[in-house]
């Protein structure tokens, strides 16, 4: 049996024309307000594909991490919808496929990065068994294995708060994928990080949204776009969307113009 | 935010104008016994010297029995605080479970350890028993409150990751609540504990149970020398308590991480 490759050594193959343009999730005429008075999404309507990476850029307030939400179903749209694409048949239906990281990770500071990453498998794993703290050896093996790819094994036994800024994302990361998700949203992914661990980071990400688990990134640096990105969408800070295309199809300054 | 001057001087003038109104009120204005009071505290301390040794034998069985009134208190209130404390997590449970739960948290911690000392002596019998259940439930009503306040405490964002990997409600208080309070339950559990010992030291009082049995009998007797060992003895075991809850809090794994809110600042506040 061939070893599978750590996630880091794989080169970043990114399609710069995406054929397979069958749905992962879809957001149609979404409307959104957190106090029913000023819309923070204004008939917005996303299409994320089944493969590669999708940037979602758009300045603060813009309403990005509020769009995840509706992805995920962590909150309701008050018009319009969300819907799973066609494709949407890896793991269940719904959001029950997607994996959420939030913009501070949510992970369990006090809690080893093997307990973290076993959180991803609590749907597999029965209540009882689960709060015994007795994951089956196949989740462990697997987290573990995770850990391995993400180049943080050695790491697996230290407490989260213990842990620097690039290996608690990889934690994350390794949450997410212990969830065996079609589609993983990352929430400023990488805003909090140091440049070189953000491109290690951004690079390993790369590397899963080739290997067949779609990804929908949201950042306000314009910067990471054209080399790591393979759909672009712009969010205006009116909580719209003003541009979608292929990544590389804008320049860094035609970004940046979109933005103000 | 800050007040300006003249407000911060017309809060400091009322206050200050509340303070006098309710001392007059209370009769603690009434100069004409003030100077009797201090002579009377003075009499009172002096009498309380030089402490009477003679009597330790028998007050360390007295102070052994407080002190496992209050352990065995601390425990009981523990066990039946924590699921309480979830049920009564607005992070966790609708409003429908949390209400009507903090509702009876907060009738439980209306009534005195004292009362409840009595209640327990009518019910359970003379002796350390009730004392243990009054101060049981006595920590009940006070560490619920200060759990769920904890619990609630929890990172809302780490809350909703975990829930959005599909963990059950079970899951999360295994998975997040506790170890991301532990320092909490920890530190108020510990403060608790030292609380309850001064709560089980006058429990004799109403007859159930530990050193305060004696205590009584020698302000009774005006035995002060004896009562001011006894006093002596629990400020002893009180103080040692505090120095090995400080102890133990820094060897518990875990327990580096600085709570969000000081937890011990916070159990005082309540408990005042």
């Amino acid at each position: 049996m061939v070893a599978e490759p750590s996630l880091q050594t794989i080169p970043a193959r990114r399609p710069r024309h995406i054929e397979d343009q069958a749905l992962r999730i879809e957001a149609r005429n979404v409307w959104f307000s957190y106090d029913g008075k000023s819309n923070v999404l204004k008939d917005v309507s996303l299409r994320v594909p089944t493969v590669g990476m999708t940037m979602l850029l758009g300045r603060s307030g813009s309403g990005k991490t509020t769009l995840l939400k509706l992805f995920k179903g962590l909150l309701e749209p008050q018009s319009g919808c969300v819907l799973p694409g066609l494709a949407f048949s890896a793991n269940g239906s719904g959001a029950a496929g997607i994996a959420y990281i939030p913009q501070t990770l949510g992970l369990v500071r006090s809690l080893t990065a093997l307990d973290n990453v076993l959180m991803g498998a609590f749907k597999r794993t029965g209540v009882v068994r689960s709060l015994a703290g007795s994951f089956c050896r196949e989740a462990t093996s697997e987290a573990k294995e995770i850990l391995g790819r993400l180049g943080i094994a050695h790491k697996m036994d230290e407490r989260v708060q213990r842990l620097s800024g690039g290996e608690r994302q990889r934690v994350a990361i390794g949450r997410a994928l212990m969830q065996k998700p079609s589609l993983i949203l990352a929430d400023e992914f990488v805003s909090q990080i140091d440049a070189i661990t953000a491109e290690e980071i951004l690079e390993m990400m790369s590397g899963i949204a080739t290997r067949g688990t779609a990804i929908l990134v949201t950042t306000h640096e314009t910067d990471v776009v054209a080399e790591y990105a393979d759909r672009l969408v712009v969010m205006s800070g009116m909580g719209t969307i003003v541009h979608e295309s292929l990544a590389g199809s804008l320049s860094e300054r035609e970004i940046k113009e979109l933005l103000r | 935010m800050t007040l300006p001057p003249w407000s911060a001087r017309g809060l400091g003038v009322l206050v200050a104008g509340l303070a006098l109104l309710s001392m007059w009120s209370i009769d603690l204005l009434d100069l004409s016994r003030v100077w009797p009071a201090a002579s009377n505290l003075a009499e009172f301390a002096g009498s309380l010297i030089p402490p009477d040794l003679d009597v330790v034998p028998t007050l360390l069985d007295g102070m052994l029995e407080t002190l496992r009134i209050a352990f065995v208190g601390t425990l009981l209130g523990l066990v039946i605080s924590l699921p309480l404390a979830f049920l009564g997590t607005r992070t966790l449970f609708s409003p429908v479970i949390t209400t009507p739960t903090r509702l009876f948290v907060g009738a439980i911690r209306t009534v005195p350890s004292l009362l409840w000392g009595i209640v327990f002596v009518v019910a359970y019998g003379l002796g350390p028993a009730a004392g243990a259940l009054g101060v049981a439930l006595y920590t009940v009503g006070y560490l619920a409150k200060l759990y769920y306040e904890s619990f609630e405490g929890v990172d809302p964002e780490v809350m909703e990751a975990v829930r959005s990997t599909g963990a059950s409600r079970p899951q999360l208080v295994r998975y997040v609540v506790l170890p991301e309070s532990a320092n909490a339950i920890m530190s108020q559990l510990l403060f608790m504990f030292e609380y309850n010992i001064r709560a089980s030291a006058i429990m004799g009082f109403v007859g159930a149970g530990g050193i305060g049995f004696y205590m009584l009998g020698y302000l009774q007797l005006l035995q002060y020398e004896k009562l001011m060992t006894a006093l002596l003895m629990t400020f002893t075991v009180v103080m040692a308590v505090d120095y090995l809850s400080a102890r133990v809090r820094a060897i518990l794994p875990g327990m580096e991480r600085p709570a969000k809110r000081a937890p011990l600042t916070a159990a005082i506040t309540t408990l005042r």
